[in-house]
């Protein structure tokens, strides 16, 4: 009983934080693109909570922070679907990243495995956002989005994979928070 | 930063049942994807620009549609391309520029796409972050995931002050005329990614600690700071709620 209700106060401050900082990379972190626009760097968070923490950390994580996030920056009629894509390309991610691994554990995962599960998650990102786009203004005008979309989930995932390494190995104690 | 989405005014709205206000924007956005007709839908994004108006300014109530004016253009520029077929209405010589079919479904997807956008700020500008969580739990949302929620927000602005401090130390590495860009840019923010993602993680423990001290996970029977009042008000603005949802809904019918 005691252990079981340690895990959870530990799940619980988990999954605020990586949701608080998915949230903070969502609205703060932006890096400009050639194109005078932005692009934010939550697929960063998202791909850093599934390859390191698994897919149901990164479900919610990354689905709660960027709906929180669209809810503050005054886009709440994207936080729903914010929830699903996001959410589902965290989970797909995480998923393919733990079959992947021979040891069980998902950050051993091999680096094209975990490239191709970004790829992936990519697809139901942009394709994602493309179809609710199109319900909302029409599918013509929605295609506009996907290069952007495309760039800030590419960056995402190979940022992600970096700094998952770099986290790895500068801070160990990072395998003993997963649940 | 601010992560609040409140903001203080007058009016109905923010006497509005949160249950209530919440069921009532819900049906509204699905009903505007019903066959209703076009006045219908402009009908119900005036009747919310009104009401956001009165509840926050005229001048604040013009900020939602500032931030989706960009995407209204891109659909202004879509016009020629959509619908090629049909009834000319906007010819430049023999030149087709707009069909009769395409300004139609122009005016529709900006209709529906305006009336959504109002009706969820309405929702989220007139209503408490306590209690929209209190409302999510009232529908079976349980208490872990409220509080992860609530601690969310605790550590938002925390969590962006930290990295906005990272990033100004790191900084003082770089030379004063230096301007990143494009992947510049993505190489010199993963020294402060990182940093601001190991500073958070670090903090993990002591909250759980936290948690556990204060009785998380506890079999004693939680009390609550604040609850959403219950009885004849709530089931008045139910059906205050049903009637608003019912009378657009029989615009289909019309």
């Amino acid at each position: 009983m005691e252990k079981n209700e340690n895990r959870i106060a530990l799940k619980v401050a988990l999954i605020a934080i990586l949701t608080a900082l998915t949230t903070v990379f969502t609205i703060v972190v932006r890096v400009p693109t050639p194109i005078k626009g932005y692009i934010s760097l939550c697929d960063v968070v998202i791909v850093f909570s599934a390859y390191l923490f698994g897919p149901w950390t990164a479900l919610i994580t990354g689905g709660l922070g960027t709906a929180i996030a669209d809810i503050i920056g005054g886009y709440s009629q994207w936080a729903p679907f914010s929830f699903l894509i996001h959410g589902l390309q965290g989970a797909v991610i995480g998923l393919i990243a733990k079959k992947a691994s021979k040891s069980g554990v998902v950050s051993d995962a091999s680096l094209p495995s975990v490239f191709g599960a970004g790829l992936l998650g990519t697809i139901i990102m942009v394709g994602g956002y493309f179809l609710v786009g199109g319900l909302f203004y029409g599918f013509k005008p929605a295609l506009t989005e996907i290069p952007l979309n495309l760039i800030q989930a590419i960056v995402g995932v190979v940022l992600g994979i970096a700094v998952t390494k770099t986290v790895r190995k500068a801070y160990p104690p990072v395998r003993f928070l997963t649940w | 930063m601010i992560s609040s989405t409140f903001v203080s005014g007058k009016g109905p709205w923010y006497d509005f049942d949160p249950r209530a206000k919440l069921i009532l924007i819900v049906l509204l956005c699905v009903e505007v994807f019903l066959p209703v007709p076009l006045w219908g839908i402009y009908l119900l994004f005036a009747l919310a620009f009104v009401s956001l108006s009165h509840a926050v300014g005229i001048h604040m109530a013009f900020s939602p549609f500032k931030a989706i004016g960009l995407i209204i253009v891109i659909m202004i520029i879509f016009i020629p391309f959509t619908h090629r077929t049909g009834t000319p209405f906007l010819t430049l010589g023999t030149t087709v520029i707009a069909t009769r079919d395409s300004l139609l479904q122009f005016a529709t997807h900006t209709g529906r796409f305006l009336t959504i956008t109002y009706l969820t700020t309405l929702f989220v500008w007139t209503t408490r972050m306590n209690d929209i969580l209190l409302t999510f739990r009232w529908f079976s949302l349980p208490y872990s995931a409220a509080l992860v929620i609530t601690l969310t927000f605790r550590f938002i602005p925390f969590i962006a002050e930290t990295f906005t401090r990272i990033q100004e130390a790191h900084s003082l590495r770089q030379s004063e005329h230096s301007q990143s860009k494009g992947w510049n840019a993505l190489s010199d923010i993963l020294p402060t990614i990182s940093c601001t993602l190991i500073f958070a993680l670090k903090s993990i423990p002591h909250l759980a600690m936290s948690l556990e001290h204060r009785g998380f996970g506890s079999s004693v029977k939680r009390s609550n700071y604040r609850s959403l009042p219950k009885g004849a008000s709530l089931f008045t603005h139910l059906v205050i709620c049903g009637m608003i949802a019912t009378t657009f809904a029989l615009l289909i019918v019309l």
